[in-house]
């Protein structure tokens, strides 16, 4: 095996990098698996997006986050509610390190499952 | 004496053996690479590592048909999915006074528990009997069903008998009670559909039919039930909070997971789901049938289970005539290159049923890998052991 653990993951990021001219978005999820799903729903519909860590202005949660181009904001939530995702919390980036929070009509509660 | 120049394994029962290559070099990367800590860093060995959980997750969820992949937590084995399931449920679910039903074939890994409640927390217990041949009788499932019945736990597969329990019928009869099921022996061979089949817990394990490696396994648990987690901890998930995230996956799986393991079993998932269920069970019928028709054609060799190589798993459990079953296993073992296992299969309960307690039985599995000259050759010995 001549390729390293984090080559393919590299390679896969580079290619999924948001495109940074437009605003993004940021969706928390409740835990890493769900993050991981939304990325399998986002790839296969084709919307360009980076698996981030939870940036630190949004939450000292050590959990990792989706950034996504906010002109896909719609389709993202559509999608991740279709699949019986829960959202919780939807931001958007407004600088480097600055997150302004977008309505909460998306948010499911933190219900017992 | 004839020794085979190589080892026949028909254990498959205990744990499958061999691995597929695929499975051996999952294992071995992860090791080399990204064996660290799931969703607990942002860092990418620590992602890849969360991401080949969530494949194997996502990949069991197929298998089972189970909508939602997150429905599905990891565990070290199928007992301590059966334990979460069984102690998870007292207290919540399951109350003094309450009825359960399992059946007479049942593991230890659920008699243990059921009994262990019933001393300690006022459960009474009843059991579906066993036919002749060592089939659960579904059909007097109606007779045992109380109002307070809250709970219902049937092997699927026997390890003892190989018979197949109709757990469908099961799930079609259980009414307001919970069913649990208990896939150890079925899981990989068998169709398990837990939305048709009306399951709400279903515990598998991960080394025997599914491929994985020892120390993986699991449990789906049905949207909207939800049980008391036997450990909590840390999650990577909810870090502010000192109270268990009250969601699956994380809250049935605090601490550091088998990383290992769980991504070797997503590679034996796919390994059984890219060869097809029905190619697998056409397969261990088929050896079944061989090892059936042979034995049968020996004299002073008794069979337990199923006679018809269709209605059971290629798990055959046997007595030879003035042998005992420790004697034949280890002449197995050492004079033909044979491993069986003998005894009780920790299922007391199962060996009362078709009257081979305390002794116990041979018991020979054949699984994907074995082969029809693997059983030509355990008929060759077996007719020698009757022999001598």
């Amino acid at each position: 095996m001549s390729a390293r653990p984090g080559d393919n993951l590299q390679k896969l990021n580079s290619m999924w990098s948001p495109v940074k001219q437009t605003a993004t978005c940021v969706v928390i999820l409740f835990s890493i698996h769900f993050v991981l799903k939304a990325e399998k729903l986002l790839k296969r519909s084709g919307i360009s997006h980076d698996v981030i860590p939870v940036p630190r202005e949004i939450s000292s949660d050590c959990g990792m986050a989706v950034e996504f181009s906010c002109l896909e904001k719609e389709r993202v939530v559509d999608l991740l509610s279709s699949a019986g995702m829960r959202i919780a919390g939807l931001y958007r980036r407004d600088g480097k390190n600055s997150f302004q929070p977008l309505s909460q009509e998306h948010i499911a509660a933190h219900a017992v499952n | 004496m004839s020794a085979n120049s190589t080892p026949i394994y028909a254990d498959n029962a205990a744990t499958s053996f061999p691995k597929p290559r695929a499975v051996l070099d999952a294992v071995s990367s992860v090791l080399a690479g990204v064996s660290l800590s799931p969703g607990r860093a942002a860092h990418r060995f620590s992602l890849e590592s969360s991401r080949l959980i969530f494949d194997t997750r996502e990949a069991l969820a197929e298998l089972f048909n189970c909508p939602d992949s997150s429905r599905i937590a990891f565990t070290c084995n199928v007992t301590e999915s059966l334990n979460v399931g069984i102690f998870g449920l007292a207290g919540v679910q399951l109350h003094p006074g309450d009825h359960v039903i399992t059946t007479a074939l049942e593991h230890n890994s659920v008699m243990r528990p059921l009994r262990y409640l019933e001393k300690s927390a006022d459960i009474s217990i009843s059991m579906l009997p066993v036919s002749g041949e060592g089939e659960v009788l579904v059909s007097e499932l109606p007779r045992l069903m109380r109002d307070n019945t809250r709970l219902i736990v049937a092997n699927h597969v026997s390890n003892v008998t190989g018979a197949v329990a109709d757990i469908e019928a099961i799930g079609r009869q259980k009414g307001d009670a919970l069913f649990l099921v208990d896939a150890a022996q079925s899981a990989g061979v068998f169709p398990i559909d837990v939305m048709r089949m009306n399951i709400d817990m279903l515990a598998f394990t991960g080394h025997k039919s599914l491929l994985g490696p020892t120390g993986s396994g699991g449990f789906y648990l049905r949207q909207g039930l939800a049980l008391r987690p036997l450990k909590m901890g840390g999650t990577g998930s909810n870090s502010e909070t000192e109270i268990q995230p009250d969601f699956m996956p994380d809250l049935y799986e605090a601490g550091t997971p088998n990383t290992l393991g769980i991504a070797g079993l997503g590679v034996g998932v796919n390994f059984v789901s890219s060869t097809g269920l029905a190619i697998i069970r056409e397969h261990e019928k088929r050896l079944c049938h061989l090892f059936l028709d042979g034995v049968a054609r020996m004299k002073g060799i008794t069979v337990f289970g199923p006679s018809a190589a269709q209605e059971r798993a290629a798990v055959i459990s046997l007595r030879v005539k003035g042998k005992s079953e420790s004697e034949v296993a280890q002449s197995l073992d050492r004079d033909f290159n044979i491993m069986v296992r003998a005894g009780l299969h920790c299922a007391p309960a199962a060996h009362r049923a078709i009257g081979t307690f305390a002794e116990g039985t041979v018991r020979f599995s054949f699984g994907l890998f074995n082969t029809e000259a693997d059983v030509a050759a355990c008929l060759r010995a077996l007719e020698i052991i009757c022999k001598n």
